[in-house]
């Protein structure tokens, strides 16, 4: 017998009991849970004392994470609930869980570590963000992050050495842990704390300034050994004296690293600052350039350079998840290189508009207007390499940034102003020779610059060190960029100029020089974002 | 103006602060984003594993689930859950829910199978289908030429209605569930030793006990709420872990006892020969209460500490710290898992930890007990009402009268009920492959991912006439293979009881709705019994509840005699009950003891829940008094047998395999489903390899190797750590690659898959 029409009755039936809610059986528990009432359940309730402070911190003191290393074994229960508690979004998460391992053979050692943002005693994203987006609350000590404010130009997410803040697709902006502020403002515990089967999660009363100092934890805690690091495995704490305490009984193992600490992380390649930061330097550099030859300030040039800016500047607010908030970039310049730099970057644009404006419209060619003009281009530029540089990550320090933008500013300064005087060659004299020399030297020396990058990779590998990971990245998993990189920088700035120069090519080859310049300064930017080591909490293994 | 210039300023509100600020939500809950905050709550016990915690739903005005949270309430989890718990609302919502039946397009017995000749079809097509096929088959090969492997992930309802449906109404014979992979061998090792399948503890255990030794088990991952009972435990106890690799549950205990892999029975022996040595044993417990001990106690009386510690690993001196933690605290527990459960000896592993047990009197006392964690959610239920091994409610096939009895209790014709058990899993497989079975439905597991030895399994399932697969998702591996695909609701959609680790039923509730067309498991099986022709036959069983209720009457006389429940209602009003319960004044197969600890309780959770306080813990074999015949409990062993597959030149490392974080379920097609999951898991297979063998073999930290065994191969990214031993490698068994290593070896009594321990070679890429 097959399914005929009688049984019909039957599916149709089962298929609309399948579709009803709120079953008898359903409700069975709804009534008596009703009765509880707006309290917090009976458990937790109970726990609250363990959980929290008695009292508010004095002043000096804030609120702060302990987390009780012998207690945590890695459920990873505080993540969820954290996550289901406050709402987050579905890939969301502002809290972690890692592995510290050891690899002493003679002791067998492995620590989870539960981690979320440190409320850091001079936080990092606070002292980056350009809109004023974060508030350190005067009474908690709590780094809290104003979502109406944000502009989402992720520059915390960079400057936090923890990877705390966590960009938001969805609503443009970064969020990140506030310790359930609006839970313990009520006597209620945050909801990894809550969630914790074995209480590993506290919240406790820390002395502000003396994050690593043994005598601050003033909780009950007291019997422990108090910290005399950090945490091994963890970024350096003096940069930003995270206020969390983990604390063992038992002494940590010295050899303890992060589980995740050879793991090769390529970052967010944040193409529209790849672009911002290729296009403008090429427009500062090309005014540069223009300077050395006020003979050669021709149309052309003054127009590619202002045009270049433009588009690199329009490009960039496409970074911003709300651009719309953006005019409140300002706010920030006491604190932020972030916001001088947008500062810097709109006078900067500003005075190449008038520039060129007086030029095209008026006739005044006053030598001091390019010449003010290519200053603040300068120092704008100087304020991008101090946005990286204040990060504190290896690979973006000054004296690797610094190098890498004015190199690209130079690079492309002398490519743009070749192809440029190849285009007013009618009118004027066509480009001096020297500029094709000076381009396949300025190219070789950044090459050069660029290839001590990838010398540790053939180091010994037993210690891993940020510059090693960003070599093994770099002829690793995007050794595909960086041999387009090589190969543009090569073929554009070295061999065509060199030709050109010589006089084996054409002049007109000198467009095609300035494109694959411009390809292989975009493709090093590129690398420049990804290549990084960007520090964080210890994470798993792979 | 300046305070409106600082508004302009600087937005300290706004709609995305306001998402983000909490409320009240009422109902026990703390406070919640306005957002979530719920119209209404209802309890359910968690659908992942045997822990079995209480979940707080949080319902809309419709009663749907909008966020769920642990019961504070609930005596099991005490307000706390694992990830999976947290997001047990999640895997329901995923893209990939099968939707409506689908039908291979082409004709079935295809040599290769791909999922995208699947095609939607309507319900009456597909029982259509289903029927035609089988009976076809079965015309051809014989009634016996079609089977079922199931699960311990439905409700006990819906196992017993399948199971009876096969065997009672189909005509079949052969059908099995993936408990066989997790929970035989504990099964038949108390069914051996004590009489029954009968789990003695209590969760409050690990609560009372003053040692507590854990076998091959890592709870700290695999049941993080049973851990938070253990580091609730007041007494300050010795926690010792026997187990090869330094767990995190081992990390966090007293003593770690590193033995070679699979030396455990050795080990075990050794420890009783020690206790015997000692005279540490219990003489008037064994003498009242056992069978068996003389000739146990001349067979071990060749594990002299020597041996044992040189065929263990483990030096004499740690032998004689356990035989005294043993023989001198009051209150030993012993708990074992799958370390135990998946060797190719399991059986007479779980009874030698069983033996220990008996010979020390550390059994039906509070913190005591040989005690096997369950793995599923519903193993138990499995266990009693499966239909597979036993007849439902614990009875044996082969005896006439239970045949009767169950007949008569089911309003059934005795003749209906076959007379012997049918294959287990991998002979099934076996089956398949010579081709005496032809016809396979698969319901709520993934062979085609965690069958151990992965690639003949798939090979095998391939050479069906007619696949079946019954499931949530129409993507798990065993899905794309499927000639036909029934859509199932899942966990949260559906009501039924579940039975957790220390055997209490739970309930399930529907709290979400189904996707399209997917229907209960039982509503299929309904369906189905229809479709077949002996629809009559389950007439009684018109819901899940009215099963309970025909299940209740079969459990009345047995071990786990639920009889006293009156209700769903009644198992919700207490937080789940614990069997046997019987009503008052009816005997009590096993006089369970209500102990002063448990008893009455005037926690703070009773004022909102008006629990009956005399119920919540409850302990078997509180008297000494077993479920034989004679009512000992029988001592059982024999001697240790070589790995069967030891590594040798070729093949030099052992490979171990275990859960790798609590984020992940099994073959994770459901746990995959979550991002919060997927993130607290490794994004890429990790395999655990010693300093010393990373050092020889020139692998750093992250790169990347190749794991080869006889079988298959898999790629994985090292982590390098002393926590494994040297020679040994760990893989988590959740990726798909890891059980193309795995070797087919079996416990003889339990036919259980040796998944722990197989030889392979390692090298860098």
């Amino acid at each position: 017998m097959v399914a005929s029409k009688e049984n019909f009755p039957l599916l149709a039936e089962l298929l609309a009991e399948q579709q009803r809610l709120d079953t008898p059986v359903a409700r069975f528990a709804t009534a008596h849970a009703a009765l509880s009432g707006s309290q917090l359940s009976t458990l937790s309730a109970q726990l609250r004392p363990q959980l929290l402070p008695l009292t508010a911190p004095r002043p000096g003191e804030q609120y702060a994470f302990e987390v009780d290393l012998d207690s945590c074994s890695g459920c990873k229960s505080c993540v969820a609930a954290c996550h289901s508690l406050n709402g987050l979004d579905d890939t969301e998460t502002w809290r972690d869980v890692g592995l510290l391992v050891s690899d002493d053979r003679r002791h067998p050692f492995s620590q989870t570590v539960t981690t979320a943002c440190h409320h850091c005693a001079d936080p990092a994203c606070l002292n980056g963000c350009p809109v004023l987006a974060y508030e350190k609350d005067p009474l908690t000590g709590i780094v809290r992050h104003l979502d109406d404010q944000c502009i989402g130009c992720s520059y915390c997410v960079l400057k936090c050495p923890y990877d705390v803040p966590k960009f938001n697709a969805r609503l443009g902006i970064v969020r990140k842990c506030d310790m359930c502020h609006g839970r313990l403002a009520h006597g209620e515990a945050p909801a990894c704390a809550q969630a914790c089967p074995t209480h590993a999660i506290k919240i406790v009363t820390v002395t502000v300034g003396g994050a690593l100092c043994p005598d601050s934890v003033t909780t009950e805690s007291e019997h422990k050994a108090p910290p005399t690091t950090f945490l091994p495995g963890a970024p350096d704490p003096s940069y930003t004296q995270p206020t969390t305490r983990y604390v063992s009984k038992r002494a940590l193992p010295p050899t303890l690293v992060a589980g995740d600490h050879a793991t090769l992380r390529p970052q967010a390649p944040h193409w529209p600052l790849v672009f911002l930061l290729t296009l403008v330097p090429a427009a500062v550099g090309t005014q540069l350039v223009a300077l050395t030859q006020p003979d050669f300030v021709t149309y052309y040039v003054t127009n590619s350079a202002w045009l270049a800016g433009a588009l690199g500047l329009a490009i960039s607010v496409l970074h911003l998840g709300q651009p719309r908030r953006a005019w409140r970039v300002f706010l920030g310049w006491r604190q932020s290189w972030l916001s001088r730099e947008a500062l810097a970057f709109g006078a900067w644009f500003a005075l190449s508009t008038l520039t060129l404006v007086l030029q095209s419209a008026f006739g005044i060619r006053h030598f001091a207007f390019p010449c003010a003009t290519a200053a603040l281009g300068a120092f704008a530029l100087f304020c991008s390499v101090m946005v990286y540089a204040d990060t504190r990550r290896a690979f973006w320090r000054f004296a690797n940034t610094a190098p890498r933008f004015f190199g690209t500013a130079v690079v492309l300064g002398l490519a743009g102003a070749l192809a440029c005087g190849e285009l007013g060659r009618t009118a004027m004299p066509g480009s001096p020779h020297w500029l094709g020399f000076a381009l396949a030297l300025a190219t070789i020396a950044k090459l050069v610059f660029e290839a001590r990058t990838v010398l540790p990779a053939h180091d010994d590998r037993n210690e891993v060190t940020p510059r090693l990971l960003t070599a093994l990245l770099l002829t690793g998993p995007l050794r595909a960029f960086n041999e387009l990189r090589l190969f543009a920088a090569v073929l554009g700035g070295v061999l065509l100029p060199l030709a050109i120069a010589l006089r084996v090519a054409p002049p007109a080859f000198a467009w095609a020089a300035l494109a694959l310049s411009l390809l292989g300064e975009l493709a090093e930017r590129y690398l420049f974002f990804r290549a990084v080591d960007a520090p964080k909490m210890p994470g798993v293994g792979a | 103006m300046t305070s409106a210039l600082d508004t302009l300023l600087r937005a300290g509100s706004g709609p995305m602060t306001s998402e983000m600020v909490l409320h009240p939500a009422d109902f026990g809950l703390g406070r919640v984003p306005a957002r979530l905050k719920p119209a209404a709550a209802t309890t359910a016990v968690c659908g992942f594993c045997s822990t079995g915690c209480g979940l707080k739903i949080h319902l809309n005005e419709s009663g749907e689930a909008i966020n769920l949270s642990p019961d504070p309430a609930h005596p099991v989890n005490l307000g706390m859950a694992c990830p999976k718990g947290w997001e047990a609302l999640t895997p329901l919502a995923a893209p990939d829910r099968a939707t409506t039946p689908l039908l291979r397009s082409r004709g079935t017995g295809l040599p290769t199978r791909d999922s995208d000749l699947l095609a939607p079809v309507s319900w009456e097509r597909a029982l259509a289908a289903f029927t035609e096929n089988f009976k076809r088959i079965q015309q051809k090969h014989g009634p016996h030429s079609i089977a079922f492997l199931s699960t311990g992930q439905i409700v006990t309802e819906e196992m017993a209605l399948l199971g009876a449906l096969f065997k009672f109404g189909m005509g079949g014979l052969h059908c099995d569930s993936n408990t066989r992979q997790c929970m035989a061998t504990s099964h038949v090792a108390y069914k051996q030793s004590f009489g029954f399948d009968a789990p003695p503890f209590t969760y409050a255990d690990f609560e009372e006990s003053d040692a507590l030794i854990f076998i091959g088990a890592n709870p700290c991952i695999a049941h993080p709420i049973m851990w938070q009972r253990v580091m609730m435990n007041q007494r300050s106890p010795e926690i010792v872990v026997i187990d090869p690799r330094k767990t995190e549950t081992a990390q966090a205990a007293t003593l770690h006892v590193a033995l070679r892999p699979k030396s455990d029975l050795t080990l075990l022996y050794g420890l009783a020969h020690l206790l015997i040595a000692r005279d540490a044993v219990k003489r008037e417990f064994i003498e009242a209460h056992t069978a068996g001990f003389d000739e146990f106690a001349a067979f071990v009386a060749d594990f002299t500490p020597a041996r044992v510690a040189h065929e263990t690993g483990v030096p004499e001196s740690t032998l004689f710290r356990l035989a005294e933690i043993l023989g001198k605290r009051e209150r030993v527990s012993l708990w074992w898992t799958m370390g135990v459960n998946q060797s190719h000896e399991a059986t007479r592993t779980a009874q030698a930890i069983i033996n220990l047990a008996l010979m020390t009197g550390h059994i039906g006392r509070p913190g005591t007990g040989a005690n096997s964690i369950t793995g599923q959610c519903n193993a138990m239920g499995s266990r009693l009402f499966g239909n597979a091994t036993s007849l439902l409610g614990g009875y044996d096939f082969t005896n006439a009268g239970h045949r009767t009895h169950v007949a008569d209790t089911l309003g059934l014709d005795a003749a209906r009920i076959p007379q012997k058990t049918g294959y287990a899993y991998d002979q099934i497989l076996d089956a398949i492959d010579r081709g005496e079975i032809r016809g396979l439905w698969v319901i709520a597991t993934n062979t085609a991912h965690s069958w151990i030895n992965q690639s003949r399994a798939k090979e095998i399932l391939a050479k069906l006439d007619f696949l079946v697969v019954q499931d949530m998702y129409a993507t798990t591996e065993t899905a794309r293979m499927a000639d036909l695909v029934l859509p199932a609701a899942g966990w949260g959609e559906k009501e039924g009881v579940l039975i957790n680790s220390e055997r209490r039923l739970g309930l399930v509730k529907k709290v979400a709705r189904a996707p399209g067309q997917a229907l209960s498991d039982f509503a299929i099986f309904q369906l189905i019994a229809e479709a077949w022709g002996c629809g009559e036959m389950f007439r009684a069983w018109r819901s899940p509840e009215a099963a309970f209720q025909l299940l209740k009457k079969l459990s009345a006389g047995q071990p786990c005699d639920f009889t006293g429940i009156r209700d769903y209602a009644h198992i919700d009003a207490e937080g789940g009950i614990q069997w046997p319960y019987v009503e008052v004044g009816a005997a009590v197969p096993s006089r369970p003891e209500f102990t002063a600890a448990d008893a009455p309780q005037t926690q703070a959770g009773s004022e909102s829940r008006p629990y009956h306080q005399s119920i919540r813990h409850r302990r078997l074999f509180t008297d000494g008094r077993f479920f034989h015949a004679d009512g000992r409990a029988k001592f059982l062993f024999d001697p240790p047998r070589p790995l069967p597959e030891p590594p040798d030149a070729q093949f030099p490392f052992l490979l171990l395999t275990g859960r790798g974080s609590s984020a992940q379920w099994h073959t994770g097609s459901r746990t995959d489903k979550s991002a919060v999951l997927r993130k607290l898991a490794p994004t890429v297979l990790t395999v655990e390899i010693h300093p010393a063998d990373a050092a020889r073999l020139a692998i750093t930290a992250s790169d990347r190797v190749v794991v080869r065994s006889r079988r298959g191969e898999a790629e994985a990214v090292a982590l390098i750590t002393a926590t494994v031993q040297p020679g040994q490698l760990f893989l988590p068994m959740h990726a798909e690659a890891v059980n193309r290593l795995t070797f087919p070896a079996f416990d003889p009594h339990s036919r259980q898959p040796a998944y722990k321990a197989c030889a392979v070679a390692l090298a860098r890429l």
